[in-house]
């Protein structure tokens, strides 16, 4: 599959200080727009962008084309950034729930299948499609706007444990879907 | 969905809470199956990926990031490459021989040792008269996934990251030795203190001698 991402990223492995920069011009309006997104805040913003770069070039060896598509990869790298900043703010890590598993339904483990290629899955949109209308907008906004339970649980007027339980049947649905599993 | 597809899946999506992101995160590192799981939402949630609109970095940004992660810029700094440039090819090049690196490398003198000699761990700065170079005399590497970060902190100052410490040690252009200042090397997560401030312990310092 033609991934130009992934090359640029082999060759930021290397030690390519020229794919570096090239990597930089084709990735970072994306990546900017993905931060500001989520840190909501400009500054911060711009300060985590220098941050994911740096991540970018010392874990460019980790990158492994056979497991996923390099802007999928860098893009994890931005939110993942992005996340534990957001989760780390002082207003939230006073608000943790209790966790109770047993409010998801557990169908049992499922073999060692990996998703190969996207392709082979369903395509997310057509699944969000199959969700409760709520439930698909809080993910959505769990995803893009970073949202934690709390922010979540305040939006829809639901108490936080019910957040948790409704997204984690979002996310179970979601997986059978794509996965082409009965619920 | 087993407990940890569960997990797997609100780690990627981002609400797991501040604690259990930070111990999902641990097991995460050590854990291959684990790895596969988190792999695996992550395909099947990128597709949203394409719902994040561009927006344009600061013009100044690719120079910002590569100067925190080549710490070594060339000669010529920025400012001086502007000025030559107004001045015409010829007095370019004239410029350009006088900055040359002299045929003899100038002595490098030691400046600054961090951490005393019974420390298990110390790094030694040396000045050359352009250059400063730090680097590791005694004990280990980081542990994988931290770094050394250099800091450099002028008195009343808040430290200023001069880069990562790598086997090679850190080479900086410092035109004038900063004489008292003081340097100091911490334990850092991969890559630096995020936010470009000190986060780890200091695992040694001391002040710019001559």
């Amino acid at each position: 599959m033609d991934d130009p991402i992934a090359d640029l990223l082999h060759r930021c492995a290397a030690q390519d200080r020229a794919a570096f920069r090239a990597l930089y011009s084709s990735t970072s309006a994306k990546l900017m727009g993905v931060l500001l997104r989520l840190l909501r805040e400009r500054a911060e913003a711009e300060d985590a962008l220098q941050e994911v770069y740096t991540r970018i070039w010392l874990r460019a060896h980790r990158f492994d084309a056979a497991r996923g598509r390099g802007m999928t990869w860098i893009i994890t790298v931005a939110r993942n950034l992005a996340i534990d900043r957001l989760r780390a703010r002082p207003e939230e890590t006073q608000a943790d729930s209790d966790d109770h598993f047993d409010a998801v339904a557990d169908p049992g483990p499922r073999a060692e299948s990996r998703l190969v290629a996207l392709g082979e899955a369903r395509r997310i949109a057509e699944c969000f499609g199959t969700l409760e209308p709520d439930r698909a907008k809080a993910l959505r906004g769990a995803y893009l706007d970073g949202l934690s339970y709390a922010d979540l649980a305040d939006r829809h007027a639901v108490p936080l444990n019910t957040m948790r339980t409704w997204l984690r049947r979002g996310l179970q649905a979601l997986r059978s879907c794509m996965d082409g599993q009965p619920t | 969905m087993s407990i940890d597809d569960t997990l797997a899946a609100e780690y990627v999506l981002g609400t797991l809470p501040h604690a259990e992101r930070l111990a999902f995160a641990k097991r995460l590192a050590g854990d291959p199956t684990l790895q596969g799981l988190v792999r695996d939402w992550e395909t099947r949630l990128a597709d949203l990926n394409a719902d994040f609109p561009e927006a344009a970095p600061p013009p100044d940004m690719l120079d910002r990031i590569e100067a925190r992660l080549f710490p070594a810029p060339p000669r010529a700094g920025f400012g001086l490459r502007l000025w030559l440039g107004g001045l015409g090819l010829a007095a370019a090049v004239l410029a350009a021989a006088l900055f040359l690196p002299p045929l003899f490398a100038p002595q490098a003198t030691v400046v600054a040792v961090l951490g005393a000699e019974t420390d298990a761990l110390r790094f030694e700065a040396q000045y050359d008269g352009a250059q400063l170079h730090v680097g590791r005399i005694a004990g280990a590497p980081p542990p994988a996934g931290r770094s050394h970060e250099l800091w450099i902190i002028a008195p009343e100052a808040k430290p200023v990251s001069l880069g990562l410490i790598g086997d090679q040690g850190l080479s900086v252009e410092y035109p004038a030795l900063p004489k008292g200042w003081t340097l100091a090397v911490t334990l850092e997560p991969e890559g630096g203190g995020p936010g470009g401030v000190p986060t780890g312990p200091v695992v040694a310092a001391a002040e710019i001698t001559l």
